[in-house]
């Protein structure tokens, strides 16, 4: 096994009576890596953390966190992780310092670093009122602190800037680069295509528990992108040619080199589109 | 088991207590009541402790003028019933259109004395009127009991003071009920009946017998009220912790995620529900012992009263536990604690009503009581020993089932 692979699943499959949420499963995140796990709902992504944080266990297939095993280890492999839910889990009657003081009690971490971790997330001026004040976004940055307390290698973020205004999804953007930078791993699920396509360095898209597509957002863009373009001949008429048919290319030449083209367009990459494509496909 | 980690859990525990305050309201509530009960009814002041007496809190003492008699009566009140007989004039008494009022749960024994110029006898009246509850005519029977008593010791003295030289008749054995009386009329009858006898059929033999009465005292007591409610609160503090806090909040954390949060930090699942089953017996028996040594600070000396305490605990602890594991919700929990509080009263009370046995036993509700109020009132028999043991084992069989439970459904 490369030393380079921090998380490797290996025909996971995770079975809910007989309906399989994760059905066969092979995926190697690497270390140092920011992971986008991408899917409709219910293709199988939270059961996928949910293994990768030890509250489900596979049905069948195996699970190597830093080369050791989740179910058989699993006492060394928690320490080794950050986990942000997507429902917002505190104690709401604590504020948010003392919600943290008290992991990092649990973590044995000094309580500088709760000072560290609240400023890091721009709460430290709200870090003395309740939680049960907090707005949902200030829930979310409090549950992304508690995630970095004790410095994880690895972090599982279930839709982290849900909620958030764009000034405090940069912020957390900004932190995850530099957790990246600082060798973390990093697997993140979201619905947000614009935040895959920005910060991920791999994306891969589930779909009904099975592994559609596997990339980088970029290699996505080239493969799915659709190679048309749209063009107005003089008369304002709309034609659409694919480029990679020979009979519309010749079409296209003949219009351009006979000067009746008034407008011509070729298409831009929609992740969104490349999304549907594959996950409708997968349906299909 | 780390002990920062329990530290941290256990001081997570007190502070969203001290966040949350209802719980210390309860608990200061409940110290405030033990006070009260402790302060304003010493041990002394009544054996049954409850202050009613034959259903009868107060007896007022009412009279028309103060003659030797009432100063008597006044200084010849039990020591016990200081509280309850209250002296006042008849002109001071509420009326209502000339018509005195009593408050429910009252009585009064009216004592007019009319001068001897009045009466028709030449001598003076004392005119008793016994007011009682409508329907309860042996409501006062207690302080009558005393009234006839006192009566007769101030008239006798009185006698005493004015005839030094004369062979006045000793003064009756006092006892605690109406025997004196009985053998004063007997004794009356006997001679009146004697002198007939002799005088008119002298070869007749004695008709009336000597009467003599023995009253003995059973080996029980009567039923300790004080320590009843003393009890009671006891009993309620160690359920308040135990089945209602302990599972509330267990399920609460579950509900919200935080018990999750707490799982995948590195505090192990036994340090998370060691610190739990903790705190919650704990935090009951502390205040349960803060109770018990406030009404009787020297229970808390007694070897039975710990075990009775552990034992009730315990099985409480086992019961909280499994509504824990259980209930997936706080509401749950909630019902779930509010339905074995109800269905186990109304098994008590239908098998008591009843007479039905053995069923009673498998309780701990039916054990817990009689050995703490044993306890707490210092009547400790062989037969609260057996509960004690019964308690015990309950106890255990909550706990184990508790654990089994909790090993099938998963403590998250």
């Amino acid at each position: 096994m490369s030393t380079d692979v921090m998380i490797r699943m290996t025909g996971l499959r995770v079975l809910y009576g007989s309906f399989p949420a994760v059905d066969g499963l092979h995926l190697d995140i690497r270390r140092g890596e920011l992971f986008g796990l991408l899917g409709p709902n219910g293709a199988g992504k939270s059961t996928t953390i949910r293994v990768l944080i030890g509250q489900r266990r596979p049905t069948s297939g195996t699970v190597t966190i830093a080369q050791r095993d989740i179910v058989r280890d699993w006492a060394t492999i928690k320490p080794l992780f950050g986990y942000v839910p997507d429902r917002e889990n505190h104690f709401e009657e604590f504020t948010g310092r003392r919600n943290l003081e008290f992991f990092g009690q649990l973590y044995g971490v000094p309580r500088l670093r709760v000072r560290e971790v609240l400023k890091m997330v721009e709460l430290d001026e709200a870090a003395d009122l309740p939680v049960r004040g907090y707005s949902l976004g200030m829930r979310k940055k409090l549950l992304l602190a508690r995630a970095l307390l004790h410095e994880p290698p690895i972090l599982y973020l279930d839709e982290p800037t849900a909620n958030l205004d764009i000034h405090s999804a940069e912020v957390v953007h900004r932190i995850l680069r530099e957790r990246v930078q600082q060798g973390a791993t990093i697997i993140l699920t979201t619905h947000d295509m614009d935040e895959v396509e920005k910060i991920c360095d791999r994306v891969g898209i589930m779909c009904r528990g099975r592994l559609v597509a596997l990339d980088s957002p970029l290699a996505l863009k080239q493969q799915h992108t659709e190679r048309k373009v749209d063009v107005i001949d003089i008369r304002g008429q709309r034609f659409v040619f694919d480029l990679d048919d020979p009979t519309d290319r010749a079409k296209l030449g003949a219009l351009v080199a006979t000067g009746q083209t008034a407008s011509l367009q070729t298409r831009e990459f929609d992740f969104h589109a490349a999304f549907l494509k594959l996950t409708g496909q997968a349906f299909q | 088991m780390r002990w920062y980690i329990l530290q941290a859990l256990l001081h997570k525990e007190a502070a969203r207590h001290m966040a949350n305050r209802g719980g210390i309201a309860l608990a200061i509530l409940l110290v405030a009541a033990a006070v009260l009960l402790s302060v304003f009814a010493p041990p002394e002041a009544t054996a049954e402790g409850t202050n009613v007496v034959g259903g009868v809190h107060h007896c007022y003492i009412e009279y028309d003028r103060v003659t030797p008699l009432i100063r008597h009566l006044r200084a010849n009140v039990p020591p016990e019933w200081k509280s309850q007989i209250v002296f006042r004039e008849l002109a001071r008494a509420e009326m209502i259109d000339g018509v005195i009022v009593y408050p429910t749960g009252t009585g009064a024994l009216q004592i007019r004395q009319p001068r001897a110029v009045d009466s028709p006898t030449g001598r003076d009246v004392v005119h008793v009127a016994i007011w009682h509850p409508d329907g309860e005519p042996t409501a006062l029977a207690a302080y009558e009991q005393w009234l006839w008593r006192e009566m007769r010791r101030a008239y006798d003295e009185l006698a005493r003071q004015k005839l030094p030289e004369a062979p006045l008749p000793a003064l009756p054995e006092f006892d605690a009920d109406n025997r004196w009386l009985v053998l004063e009329t007997h004794q009356r009858f006997q001679e009146q009946v004697e002198a007939l006898r002799a005088a008119t059929h002298p070869d007749v033999p004695p008709i009336v017998p000597d009467l003599a009465i023995d009253r003995k005292g059973l080996g029980g007591k009567v039923l300790d009220f004080r320590a009843a409610i003393a009890t009671g609160m006891v009993v309620f503090a160690l359920y308040f912790a135990c089945v209602y806090l302990l599972p509330t909040l267990s399920c609460e954390e579950r509900e919200r995620g935080v018990l999750l949060a707490q799982a995948l930090s590195p505090a192990s699942p036994t340090e998370l529900l060691f610190a739990k089953f903790l705190f919650y017996p704990a935090l009951g028996l502390s205040l349960a012992a803060t109770l018990a040594g406030i009404y009787k600070p020297d229970v808390l000396s007694s070897l039975f009263f710990w075990l009775a305490l552990f034992a009730v605990g315990g099985g409480f602890l086992g019961i909280g536990m499994t509504i824990a594991a259980l209930a997936k919700t706080q509401r749950a929990a909630f019902l779930g604690g509010m339905c074995y509080l109800l269905s186990v009263s109304m098994v008590l009370l239908i098998c008591a009503t009843n007479n039905i046995p053995f069923v009673s036993n498998l309780a701990v509700e039916y054990h817990g009581p009689r050995i703490l109020h044993a306890a707490m009132s210092q009547t400790v028999d062989h037969t609260h020993w057996l509960h004690l043991i019964a308690a015990l084992w309950l106890a255990s069989v909550w706990l184990v089932a508790a654990g089994w439970i909790f090993r099938r459904r998963g403590w998250q």
